[in-house]
């Protein structure tokens, strides 16, 4: 693919959808077409490369491919990005869509509109580009596509008068999409002899070939040997490879304005490249800044250690590493009396943390220890000012604030009207304060309510699956700060407080918590060679004990001639897991017992 | 395995080993059901002179939890059969503590068996090992295994019983009437040379522990290759001497057989553990020999976990 294409012949579009609605799938179909011989690539949803994408069967980093196309005897390229439709990388969908002038909104025919269609329509339409709606999966003898035209004008209010039909699996449709996008996509606009402006939109490592950075040409050209300059990281380099993804990368020796692709530039700096930065050239007439991206707002944060504290700057390196390719990610330096050094990281959402967490390990080889999560919190300190707290341990004495705020989100919660009592009752059993109730069609409405964060964000999506046979969805705003009377819960193990094992809860419910964290606690926490007293408090207040009982037995059974090996491989590996534990005092606490503090409902 | 086969097959051992003529013990191992008359005739004239029998439980309910086919009768009726046919040494095998057993069940279990008068008792407390069914019932919470105090105290108790019936706990699991010990299990528990024969069975000679290939078909064309093996260092090897040998209450390890076969010492080897092993009440250490107290035993994998050479 050496040649470039002038402006108008070029298309940059997203698609987008609720979860699982076929996004990644339509992607393989419109690669088929550009490279039909491909067969040798016959693997579904091509563009989920990533190990933990393809185990989990879900899309969780946007990708972005650039298809060859011949439309009505035209040359043209289209540059696609595949994003993620689960809510927690709402973010990938809002930097995606910065590359582009339209947006595919893909609905599952069967399944309607749910709460990510609405969400990432709306971002689409925010940004004031054509959105194409396009009706998926009409293959399966269950769909509905009359009953979805009036969702969507009723709840979107885009027209569903010849809105396409398709089905990503067999690919009937595929081709009338292709046409359309064409005809309604503008083309990008971009002057090629202004000052080269690049918009850098993601980024990743390469051991051998340093950072690799993903660029959409604004204005100007970008050539094979240029002097290229960061703007925002005011960093120099030259330009050693230029390419496109086809899927595989395929180098060329210019980018031209709306185009997308790759740098390469032996960058080993990791700060030298800042996802939303802009490339300019070095010499000569610079150009101005783009917009760039928002700071994303992380809704949970939990403290991640090194199970070796000599690894503490490995996983420092780690984490910049990690942070190149998911910029959503945030993280600083902390220590814990329990933990040592470590760093405080926020994320967006519980998913995005697990994804991040296994990420990191896979990626690094580093043995990490996570801490429960949390949801932010601000107080207002008795000086007038306030202060955002990231983790329960910080939240000072009662004498020295005059409140502690929480996040409240308000929430869009789409169920079949047959399950609206048992969704009601949830949401206001979680604290919720209900705004309104819409009706979507003849069976399904929306309703809205403002539920705090900590309520909505560890099983409240379980209880919402359940209460609705798995037909119900949710998606909610960003959150605001109100009052309400929280206190700090305490864990001391045996006599020593674990501050990593503390939690803020509701005052009224510090109780039950207490006893819910000890009884896990007392099940992960293995015996030791003496007892171990639990105890919960607010406060001075103790609210709840367990004991973990002395280890008087540890012995094995049966151990005969042809069970030495064994035998002794196996007291090998007690002691391997015996180092991977954090020592809390005398006491030995696994892994699992930070993260159990979170089962606890 | 029929009695026809059985014969056939210690003969043909006899021709090769002379069995018959030198061994001090020829157990066998054999499940109540499948125990007759003729088996017992058959298996005495081809030269066993010691039987165990997987007897497990004279409970119903846990017999047939267990997956076990015979019943309690059945077990005793093989047990007769074994002594008419002239076994004068035999072992009853036994699980315990099976979540929500009664402690009393289990010792009636033991009076039961003490009635037929057998020579040996091997009682093991219900395991969880890697890989088995009740294992992933347990780790899918479907299976809570009994809890821990109680199996201590009917590991307590178990020896309490059999010591009042006559029996002493000389390993972990095993009891026997004085002089009734199995010969060859004492032989591995003291690391004396073994020769396993037979797919997957495992020697350890002249400092090498190996084991035959598991697959018949692949052992019957390679019957003297390893699919295991490996020649312990004399730091590793008075390890695995530890690991069996203090599962022996009452012996012990000698440690002059430990200088012997390994050049090392142990008490000197683990000098300053062993100290804190002693003052915790763990170890008796002697002139001669090294053995665990009563509460040393209870804890023996704890004991074992920390002599584990740093890696
Ligand atoms: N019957 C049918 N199934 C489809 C169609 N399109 C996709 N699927 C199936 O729907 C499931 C989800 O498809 P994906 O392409 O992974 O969905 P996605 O929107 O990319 O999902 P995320 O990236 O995780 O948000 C897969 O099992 C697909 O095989 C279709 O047109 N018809
Ligand atoms: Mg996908």
């Amino acid at each position: 693919m050496p040649k470039n294409y002038p402006t108008e012949r070029i298309r940059n579009f997203s698609i987008i959808a609720h979860i699982d609605h076929g996004k990644s799938t339509l992607a393989d179909r419109f690669l088929d077409i550009a490279t039909p011989g491909d067969g040798r690539k016959k693997q579904e949803q091509r563009l989920d490369s990533m190990d933990l994408e393809r185990e989990r069967g879900i899309t969780i980093k946007a990708a972005a491919v650039s298809l060859e196309l011949k439309i009505k005897g035209q040359d043209y390229l289209l540059n696609l990005i595949d994003t993620p439709g689960h809510v927690d990388f709402a973010y990938e969908v809002e930097k995606s869509l910065q590359a582009c002038e339209g947006a595919l909104l893909l609905i599952d025919a069967a399944q309607g509109i749910q709460a990510q269609t609405v969400a990432n329509a709306m971002l689409a339409l925010e940004q004031d580009m054509e959105v194409m709606p396009v009706f998926n999966k009409i293959d399966l003898p269950h769909a509905r596509p009359d009953e979805i035209a009036q969702e969507l004008e009723h709840v979107l209010l885009l027209e569903s008068e010849g809105v396409l039909h398709c089905s990503a699996k067999t690919g009937k449709g595929v081709p009338a999409i292709i046409d359309e996008i064409v005809e309604r996509i503008p083309a990008p606009k971009g002057d090629p002899k202004a000052p080269l402006r690049a918009l850098i939109f993601d980024a990743a490592y390469d051991e051998y070939r340093g950072v690799i950075v993903y660029l959409r040409i604004v204005d100007g050209i970008i050539r094979k040997r240029d002097l290229v300059h960061m703007i925002g990281a005011d960093a120099n380099y030259e330009v050693l490879e230029l390419g496109r993804y086809t899927p595989e990368p395929k180098p060329c020796d210019e980018l031209h304005p709306g185009e997308v692709g790759y740098l390469i530039s032996n960058i080993k700096e990791l700060g030298d490249i800042r996802v939303g930065d802009t490339i300019t050239v070095n010499k000569g007439e610079r150009a101005e800044v783009l917009a760039g991206y928002r700071e994303p707002q992380p809704m949970v944060w939990c403290g991640i250690y090194p199970v070796q504290s000599k690894d503490f700057e490995d996983l420092r390196t780690a984490l910049d590493t990690l942070k190149l390719n998911d910029s959503s990610i945030i993280f600083e330096p902390e220590t814990s009396e329990a933990l040592g050094f470590g760093f405080r990281c926020g994320f967006l959402g519980l998913l995005h943390m697990e994804i991040a967490q296994e990420r990191l390990e896979r990626e690094s080889g580093i043995d990490i220890v996570q801490t429960a999560p949390t949801v932010p919190y601000q107080i207002l300190l008795t000086d007038g000012t306030t202060r955002d707290i990231h983790r329960p341990g910080d939240l000072p004495d009662p004498t020295q604030y005059n409140e502690v705020r929480e996040p409240i989100v308000t929430s869009h919660i789409l169920v079949p009207t047959d399950c609206i009592g048992p969704i009601m009752s949830l949401c206001s059993e979680r604290r919720g304060v209900f705004l309104k109730q819409e009706h979507l069609s003849a069976n399904r409405v929306m309703l809205t309510w403002d539920l705090p964060l900590a309520e909505v964000i560890y099983d409240f999506y379980d209880k919402l699956k359940s209460g609705t046979k798995g037909y119900g969805t949710m998606n909610f705003d960003e959150p605001r700060f109100f009052a309400a009377n929280l206190v700090k819960m305490r864990i001391l193990v045996n006599e020593v407080e674990a501050d990593a094992l503390s939690v803020i809860c509701h005052a009224d419910d510090a109780q039950r918590r207490g006893r819910a964290v000890l009884q896990v606690l007392r099940k992960e926490i293995p015996r030791h060679q003496f007892k171990v007293p639990l105890q919960a408090a607010v406060g001075g207040k103790i609210l709840a004990r367990e004991t973990i009982s002395a280890l008087s037995k540890n012995v094995t059974a049966k151990c005969y001639g042809g069970d030495i090996t064994r035998k002794r491989k196996l007291l090998e590996k007690q002691k391997e897991g015996k180092k991977r534990m954090k020592s809390i005092g005398s006491v030995e606490v696994p892994q699992k017992a930070f993260l159990a503090v979170l089962r606890t409902d | 395995m029929g009695d026809d086969n059985l014969r056939f097959f210690l003969d043909s051992l006899n021709e090769i080993t002379h069995f018959r003529n030198s061994a001090a013990e020829v157990s066998i191992e054999a499940n109540p059901e499948s125990f007759t008359d003729a088996f017992a005739t058959a298996a005495i004239e081809s030269g066993c002179n010691r039987l165990s029998l997987g007897v497990q439980s004279f409970q119903p309910n846990i017999l047939q939890a267990y997956d076990r086919v015979h019943s309690a009768d059945e077990a005793k009726r093989a047990f007769y059969s074994a002594r008419k046919a002239g076994f004068s040494r035999i072992n009853l095998d036994f699980i315990y503590a099976f979540p929500g057993q009664d402690p009393k069940q289990w010792e009636a279990d033991l009076q039961e068996a003490a009635r037929l008068d057998p020579e040996h008792l091997s009682c093991y407390e219900l395991a969880y090992e890697p890989g088995t069914a009740l294992t992933k019932l347990k780790q899918a919470g479907r299976w809570e295994p009994e809890d821990e105090d109680v199996c201590q105290a009917l590991f307590e108790s178990t020896e309490n019983w059999l010591s009042g019936l006559g029996y002493t706990r000389y390993e972990i699991s095993n009891y026997a009437k004085p002089r009734e010990e199995c010969l060859h299990n004492l032989a591995s528990w003291r690391s004396l040379d073994y020769i396993g024969l037979g797919t997957g069975a495992a020697s350890w000679r002249n400092g090498i522990r190996s084991k035959n290939i598991l697959d018949p078909r692949v052992y019957q064309k390679r019957p003297f290759e390893q699919s295991e093996s490996e020649a312990r260092l004399p730091e590793e090897a008075l390890f695995d001497l530890m690991l069996m040998g203090l599962r022996l209450p009452q012996q012990g390890v000698s440690r002059k057989r430990a200088l012997r076969q390994t050049g090392l010492d142990p008490a000197e080897y683990w000098c300053e553990l062993f100290n804190q092993f002693k003052s915790n009440g763990w170890l008796e250490i002697k002139a001669d020999c090294i053995r665990t107290t009563p509460r040393g035993l209870l804890l023996l994998d704890t004991i074992l976990g920390q002599m584990l050479p740093e890696v």
